[in-house]
């Protein structure tokens, strides 16, 4: 069975729906929960067996902060220091203020490869820029070559995870998918000839594409290495038999010394995959004479980071390693699986970065899209306090809102000024609670309870029961009992 | 559009705009940098037999197939191997020691072997410059003894030889006792895998799915902390 074709998904938060209305689509779909629902707790399970083996767990966490916000703090400095390095290793270095400029910089050396395909290391941050129609649209096929990429490529699907990116498709879906697109009828639903299926498909096309692209998940300042971590070898394929890489990162990925992948290395797996160790990771530092791509050019990405720096507390956004674990630990993720946060950054992390890439200026929606329970920060390998950001930024949002012209026809602040006005004194307040009272019983029903409330009263009641209020408030009771005594 | 440039100057420029330490110097950002806290483990805890006890029960956790030998008796050993494996057609990296090369099969030796002839081969045999126990991980640094990285990735099985002097307990003694930052580095932490469809753990996808580790049993004194690793041509 496969997604209804209505169930249309957007990741451009210029374009994407609310929260709450994007979240509708998977809260209606069984299929869809059950399969995040799955995948979720089987990670999360290895996760936390292998967090629990860690006798020096926090420390870690610790170190990781305080060197990853050492990282942001001084980045002008170990961005240059990498630049260098890169360079003088064979490497070239382009920097890209915006996502269109990141487009261009890659179409440019495509070009000057004569490239007319090319092959990819899934890279989040190329969804980010939204590289593969851009590159389709000026003529270069592309082809991601990581399984759950190849699944959401072919099956013309959006990536709802940053790690596992199609969680929520289920192995008759991808059967299917494989069946239709690689034109192998036959195929079972066993996940290991699926798995054996991608294999053939992309051997030939990493024996025969000379070009490729990848994102980054460090680099490192002080020898101008690149590491990518990964699973499947997709990425050695890439990284090793072409003649021409492009490695897309974003300007936060930088780790000062050689010697710092020891701690992160130590988080990212386990917080990632509940894995020890990815089963391989790869570090190169510019080119290599007879081995591996001779023409080597990294791109640093900006596109709204730099402007994250400036507020104290959403900088910490950036310390961001990209594992993934908030999401998995994020009640709210859980059930509205990672559409519903209408960018390729979804759960816990997503809710605070995407807004303020955006600058503000869309996904208004996604702060409030938390319980703020905590498990994100908890979770956090490098201790972005999620909860703070998110408050933070509802701030903003409330503050931008304050200043429309717009905010009279809106209910929602009519009302909340008119609760200003009555909380304001004690007799304004005790008289509304009277009339209130009176008003609230025309919709209580015989069972106590409030099922549905008109105007933005539904809001709360579309999705649950509220109880019917009391017949005496408890200053009312008190009085009473003070009498009573008397 | 602007310059490559521009933007960098500019993206430069938007940092420091946010950041307090505009005008650092070099060494005061090192002084800051040393002043991090790293307050966990950097040494391991393990004697000698414990140590190489878990680098074997991590990588068979992996499905990597795990021998032991004696030094004396490693090349028996690595023929033995390669009969087993009922393959005939091995890669190999041009600085391999010149006795691994067993007879009887047929050697593709990489002096500049063509992506094909690699595809050609059935296995690959390397040497390696670590392992780290407690993932299970071995490092290949690629140097003459490990061959290029595309030797050790195409061929479907691989045959990987590791001195147990060369193993560590943690992340942090590997980083801390390699002589200096490799230009290349793969670290291979069992088979390749995905889990992508349902979580279900699937062995090979493009990488070898057989990993075979040969760990030698070198002279290794249990109580000497090593100050730095011996790299695989010392070996």
């Amino acid at each position: 069975m496969t997604q209804p074709a209505s169930d249309k998904v957007i990741l451009d938060p210029r374009f994407a729906p609310p929260f709450p209305q994007g979240a509708l689509n998977v809260l209606r779909n069984p299929q869809l929960r059950k399969n995040v629902a799955h995948a979720i707790d089987v990670i999360q399970s290895k996760r936390g067996k292998l967090v629990a083996e860690k006798t020096d767990w926090q420390e870690l966490r610790s170190a990781a902060s305080a060197l990853r916000a050492h990282v942001l703090e001084n980045l002008d400095a170990y961005l240059e220091e990498f630049e260098a390095r890169c360079t003088a290793a064979g490497g070239e270095v382009h920097w890209a203020a915006d996502a269109a400029q990141a487009r261009q910089i890659i179409l440019g050396l495509l070009r000057q490869e004569g490239a007319r395909e090319v092959i990819k290391i899934k890279t989040m941050t190329s969804a980010e820029i939204q590289l593969n129609p851009f590159l389709e649209a000026h003529g270069v096929k592309t082809y991601e070559t990581d399984l759950a990429e190849i699944i959401l490529q072919l099956g013309e699907q959006e990536p709802s995870h940053i790690v596992v990116p199609a969680l929520h498709v289920n192995r008759a879906q991808v059967r299917e998918i494989f069946a239709r697109r690689m034109g192998l009828e036959n195929l079972s639903d066993d996940p290991q000839a699926l798995t054996a299926a991608a294999r053939t498909y992309l051997r030939q096309k990493f024996l025969t594409i000379p070009t490729a692209i990848s994102g980054a998940n460090f680099l490192v300042a002080e020898t101008g290495s690149v590491a990518i971590v990964e699973s499947e070898g997709n990425g050695r394929m890439c990284l090793t038999l072409p003649r021409a890489m492009i490695t897309l990162a974003g300007i936060e990925k930088v780790l000062p010394r050689f010697g710092d992948l020891e701690l992160m290395l130590q988080l990212l797996a386990r917080s990632a995959t509940g894995e020890r160790m990815n089963p391989y990771t790869s570090l190169w530092t510019g080119v290599t004479p007879g081995d591996g791509p001779q023409r080597f050019h990294v791109v640093l990405l900006d596109n709204g980071r730099s402007a994250m720096l400036r507020r104290p507390v959403e900088r910490q956004t950036l310390r961001c390693i990209r594992c993934a674990a908030c999401m998995n630990a994020c009640p709210v993720y859980r059930q509205t699986g990672g559409h519903a946060y209408g960018s390729v950054y979804p759960g816990p992390i997503g809710a605070i970065l995407t807004p303020q890439l955006m600058h503000l200026q869309h996904a208004q929606t996604l702060p409030y899209a938390s319980s703020l329970c905590g498990a994100c920060y908890e979770v956090c390998p490098v201790k972005i306090n999620i909860p703070q950001v998110l408050l933070e930024l509802r701030a903003q949002v409330t503050n931008q809102e304050r200043h429309q012209a717009a905010r009279f026809l809106d209910p929602m602040y009519l009302g909340l000024r008119i609760a200003n006005f009555l909380f304001a004194r004690a007799g304004r307040f005790h008289l509304a609670q009277r009339f209130g009272r009176i008003g609230i019983r025309l919709f209580t029903r015989r069972d106590g309870w409030i099922h549905s409330l008109p105007s933005i009263g539904a809001k709360w009641t579309q999705t649950r029961d509220l109880r019917g209020f009391p017949r005496q408030t408890f200053h009312e009771w008190w009085a009473a009992r003070d009498k009573e005594a008397k | 559009m602007t310059s490559s440039a521009e933007a960098r100057q500019q993206i430069l420029d938007s940092i420091r705009a946010g950041t307090e330490s505009v005008a650092q110097s070099a060494a005061k950002l090192a002084d800051a940098y040393a002043a991090l806290p790293r307050a966990y483990n950097h040494h391991g805890q393990l004697n000698t037999e414990a140590l190489l006890a878990l680098m074997v029960e991590r990588l068979r956790e992996y499905g990597a197939e795990v021998v032991e030998c004696s030094p004396g008796q490693l090349t028996a050993t690595i023929a033995a191997q390669l009969s087993a494996s009922g393959k005939h057609i091995f890669a190999a990296p041009a600085g391999l020691p010149a006795a691994w090369f067993i007879p009887g099969f047929d050697w593709k030796v990489d002096y500049n072997l063509t992506t094909q002839e690699i595809e050609l081969a059935e296995g690959v045999v390397t040497s390696s410059s670590a392992g780290i126990a407690d993932s299970g991980t071995i490092a290949l640094h690629h140097s003459p003894a490990e061959g290029r990285r595309v030797l050790s990735l195409l061929p479907d099985w691989h045959l990987c030889v590791l001195y147990a002097s060369q193993v560590v307990e943690s992340l942090p003694e590997y980083f801390s006792r390699i002589p200096q930052p490799p230009r290349l580095a793969t670290w291979i932490s069992g088979p390749s895998a995905t889990a992508d469809i349902e979580m279900t753990r699937i062995k090979g996808v493009h990488g070898p799915r057989f990993l075979h580790v040969v760990l030698v049993r070198d002279e290794r004194k249990p109580e000497t902390v090593l100050e730095r690793l011996p790299q695989a041509n010392d070996l």
